[in-house]
């Protein structure tokens, strides 16, 4: 069964015959508008009928001989290539030597800071190392003991805190 | 050749010239303890022969008894104990290196403060 659309559709197209034109255009609501809208309708038709005519091509002559022009031009650039045979070097050598130099430099420099940091690892053993500390907890019962091994001022320093405040005669030769 | 000190550290208008077995970590000694002047109130300094020998280094109140157990190509392997007076106020055991000073942050005295300080001359 056609829908309002589809029947609407074929009314205007001119497609609707019998009962079915009788029918269809007794349900119109306004029958003189609709006959103005399908006028309308076939008149846009006929307007865009006329103008999306193929367009004469009015240098053709022209237009040829630019196009001939055009395809000769890029079959002579890509002729010499395919005469030779041989791919072009994606590398050349110069270029392949240069690129080894800078990576064999990347790699040395790479080398030397990684050696580099290692150096101060091995230097450890030249630290003084603080195998214990101990504080007598009767006499200080809130010290506490931190070790520093400090690689750059060379100095080892056991740091301990809260051992019991003594008067300044304690500093007596 | 072990040096072993007892310093005392404060903080003066006009400090003292450091003594000369401390000149060399007169700068780290500063930015690490934050005081300005340094004196030796008591000191030893000990040759060692054998490796194994034991010294002390002695103030009024204080005693620093070292004993080195041996030594190594990296320096002497040290039992350190601080007296204060006849108590033990605090006992370590480290491996004093040739080429890094050994320094000890010791109780506040007065308006300053006892720092042990071990170097390998």
């Amino acid at each position: 069964m056609k829908t309002f659309e589809e029947k609407w559709t074929a009314w205007l197209d001119g497609e609707l015959h019998g009962e079915e034109l009788v029918a269809f255009e007794a349900s119109l609501p306004d029958k003189a508008a609709a006959e103005a809208e399908k006028r309308g309708a076939l008149k846009l038709g006929d307007l865009l009928k006329t103008q999306l005519q193929n367009r004469a091509m009015g240098n053709e002559e022209f237009f040829n001989h630019q196009l001939r022009e055009r395809i000769e031009k890029e079959t002579e650039t890509a002729a010499p290539r395919e005469r030779t045979g041989t791919p072009r070097a994606l590398w050349p050598i110069s270029r392949l030597a240069w690129v080894g130099a800078t990576a064999l430099a990347v790699f040395s420099i790479c080398t030397f800071f990684v050696m580099r940091e290692k150096a101060p690892t091995d230097q450890s053993q030249y630290l003084t190392q603080i195998l214990n500390a101990r504080v007598d907890p009767a006499m200080s019962p809130n010290a506490t003991i931190s070790m520093f091994e400090s690689k750059e001022d060379k100095v080892t320093v056991l740091w301990v805190e809260g051992l019991q405040f003594l008067p300044a005669e304690y500093a007596t030769k | 050749m072990v040096w072993s000190g007892l310093v005392m550290a404060n903080n003066v208008e006009h400090p003292d010239e450091i003594p000369a077995e401390l000149s060399g970590i007169e700068s780290k000694l500063k930015r690490w303890f934050g005081y300005n002047q340094f004196k030796v109130i008591g000191q030893s300094q000990k040759k060692l022969v054998t490796g194994s020998e034991d010294w002390l280094a002695s103030s009024k109140y204080f005693s620093l008894h070292v004993d080195s157990k041996g030594e190594t190509d990296a320096g002497y392997l040290l039992n350190l104990k601080l007296f204060q007076e006849k108590s033990v106020l605090l006992e370590t055991e480290a491996k004093l290196s040739k080429s890094c000073p050994f320094v000890i942050k010791g109780p506040p005295v007065g308006d300053g403060l006892l720092i042990l300080v071990l170097i390998v001359q």
